[in-house]
């Protein structure tokens, strides 16, 4: 590292304030009019339903930011170069945290003032379950009960955010501070924050995966689960950032400043997490096939078969993720052309985050049961699908409001950074 | 000794005098010809006009080869040649063969990656011409070599000479064969 921070020699456009302001009161617009659809949704659907799809949608997009927290910490903690241009928009991104905390919260205030089953059951003692028995009386939710209470959620959840927001405030601040005097004591900041972050976000994103997801079945058992969350956090929010430096370069932002080398690396890492998901979403479905005990099977029976032994729909949910979720990103990802020609890496991260809310909504959506109680899963095409729809679009335009407020407030990329020049000059 | 010369080697002092120069007999239309530098310099490849390796090509064969290996080692084993209950599963599923198919497909990968390098690269090769030259000397200390084949189709002891001479490039010296 050099002892002196450098200065990007490229020219750099001063960024239109007014452009990206416009396009921050567009994207909540979008959001509010997503928000009030599934809004609407409560009044015509189930609310249990109109709950969990509003859980995949702010889950979505806080995997998203996560994801871009653990890269932005990733890039620190290796002193990387190639990404410098890119960890820029990631900051932006992680400004979104104090808003999915805001939007989360109406799933914790009806489970703390509604009916306490409404959206995950164990937290009801009184709920009954299959078989007969209380909740209560379950021996596989009374050994689970120290870390599966409302207590514990509430404070698991509030904690989660809390470390997330300060770690982003962290982050943000010290690469924004370097803007203005190129002080290198802000990139030591980030190296130390990174170190210790890393391990929080671990943590956090691991609980946060088993208390919003995983414990809608409460007496399923996966070890897998938390990385599985994180690959499809690292994915979503890679080919988030791959869309932000298009629509930038479009922009004209990043003409002369992002070169094919930067989109050959970051198509090369979604293809690293593409085989790392796929590794570990395997790894936990043959475990499971594999020791064949009734705890774990009957998650993948609700959702492969109905009661009578047919298939049902999300057996083919499953089919769609394992080849469109792997197989033809993995294929597709090879050439070297598809990753660094804007024309074709481009559909393949927007069908990435198209896959990745399929793989939340089939991990999340099949415990609506059809009689309330312990029916087959309602299938997957259903008007449920609309409101998930409506929930990711409207946190996503709430996501993209927080991004493009927080786009004005620093420079396009971080000039003063002191391994900028090696990031405009990025070289295979 | 009035045998053919196996090329003509060029000297340059500074990197951006052989960039540019290899962009000049790049546009020239040579073909068989190298540069000698004691670093990697970033952007020569695209200068030289040195097109994307064909090692990936390899790697996906050795791939191929590598799955369809594992698949058919388990099948054949466990369905074919000795038929065995294990656990209540069906003779072959692709579930269970597929830990050794893809540990198969790294392992195929990864020798035909580095067999296909060693090939195209026409290694390991225990002599080379410019080896018997002193220029090889400096060539991988403090100066920048380019070494045009005669070889080449365009070769032309006296034509050749004059581009290197107008590229920049310094004691113009013939290599023995």
């Amino acid at each position: 590292m050099s002892t002196h921070a450098a200065t990007a020699p490229a020219a750099l456009p001063s960024e239109s304030k007014s452009s990206s302001c416009a396009c921050a009161g567009k994207a909540l617009g979008v959001g509010v009019a997503g928000i009030a659809l599934t809004i609407i949704g409560l009044f015509v659907s189930d609310g249990h339903a109109v709950a969990l799809s509003w859980l995949t949608g702010v889950t979505f997009w806080t995997a998203i930011a996560i994801g871009m927290l653990m890269l932005v910490m990733i890039h620190h903690i290796l002193d990387a170069s190639w990404s410098v241009v890119l960890r820029r928009q990631f900051e932006h991104g992680l400004a979104a945290f104090p808003w999915l905390a805001l939007l989360f919260s109406p799933l914790v205030i009806v489970s703390l003032t509604g009916t306490h089953d409404y959206i995950w059951s164990w937290m009801n003692p009184e709920h009954v379950i299959h078989g007969g028995h209380t909740v209560g009386h379950d021996p596989l939710y009374v050994k689970k009960a120290g870390f599966l209470n409302l207590p514990m959620f509430v404070a698991m959840t509030a904690l989660c955010f809390i470390v997330w927001i300060w770690l982003s405030a962290r982050l943000r601040k010290a690469s924004f501070s370097q803007d203005l005097d190129g002080d290198l004591k802000w990139t030591f900041m980030n190296r130390k924050t990174a170190a210790f972050g890393l391990a929080l976000g671990a943590v956090t994103l691991t609980l946060a995966s088993i208390y919003w997801i995983k414990s809608l079945e409460y007496h399923w058992f996966s070890t897998m689960f938390g990385v599985w969350f994180f690959a499809n956090c690292v994915r979503g929010a890679l080919s988030i950032g791959v869309l932000m430096l298009l629509c930038l370069y479009v922009r004209g932002d990043l003409k002369g400043i992002l070169n094919t080398n930067h989109l050959h690396s970051v198509g090369m890492l979604i293809f690293a997490f593409t085989v790392f998901w796929a590794y570990v979403t395997f790894s936990q479905y043959f475990l499971i096939w594999n020791a064949n005990v009734p705890e774990e099977t009957f998650w993948y029976n609700l959702r492969e078969i109905t009661k009578d032994g047919a298939p049902s729909q999300w057996k083919y949910v499953g089919m769609l993720i394992l080849f469109g979720h792997f197989l033809f990103p993995f294929l597709y990802l090879l050439s070297y052309k598809n990753k660094i020609i804007h024309g074709r890496i481009k559909p393949i991260v927007i069908w990435i985050l198209l896959i990745i809310a399929v793989d939340l909504i089939y991990n999340i959506m099949p415990v609506l049961k059809a009689d309330h109680g312990h029916g087959d899963p309602l299938p997957f095409l259903s008007i449920n699908l609309l409101w998930t729809a409506t929930s990711i679009i409207g946190v996503g335009g709430v996501f993209f409001w927080a991004y493009l407020k927080s786009f004005p407030k620093a420079k396009l990329i971080p000039i003063r950074d002191p391994r900028i020049n090696e990031c405009l000059t990025h070289h295979e | 000794m009035a045998a053919k010369p196996y090329g003509l080697i060029a000297t340059f002092e500074t990197t951006p005098d052989v960039y540019h120069a290899a962009e000049k007999v790049r546009d020239a239309g040579y073909k068989n010809w190298d540069c000698i530098t004691p670093f990697p310099i970033h952007g020569l490849d695209g200068a030289m006009g040195v097109k994307r390796s064909n090692v990936p090509k390899f790697s996906l064969c050795g791939g191929l080869l590598g799955f369809t290996t594992g698949m058919s080692l388990i099948y054949w084993t466990s369905a074919v040649n000795y038929p065995l209950v294990v656990g209540g599963k069906p003779y072959f599923s692709p579930l269970y063969a597929f830990p050794v198919s893809y540990e198969l497909t790294i392992l195929f990968t990864a020798f035909a990656t580095i067999g296909g390098m060693f090939f195209l690269n026409r290694l390991p090769m225990h002599y080379h011409p410019v080896l018997k030259s002193d220029k090889i000397v400096s060539g991988m200390d403090d100066k920048f070599h380019i070494v045009i084949e005669s070889s080449d189709p365009k070769f032309n002891l006296a034509h050749t000479k004059a581009l290197l001479e107008q590229a920049g490039g310094k004691d113009i010296q013939e290599l023995e064969a």
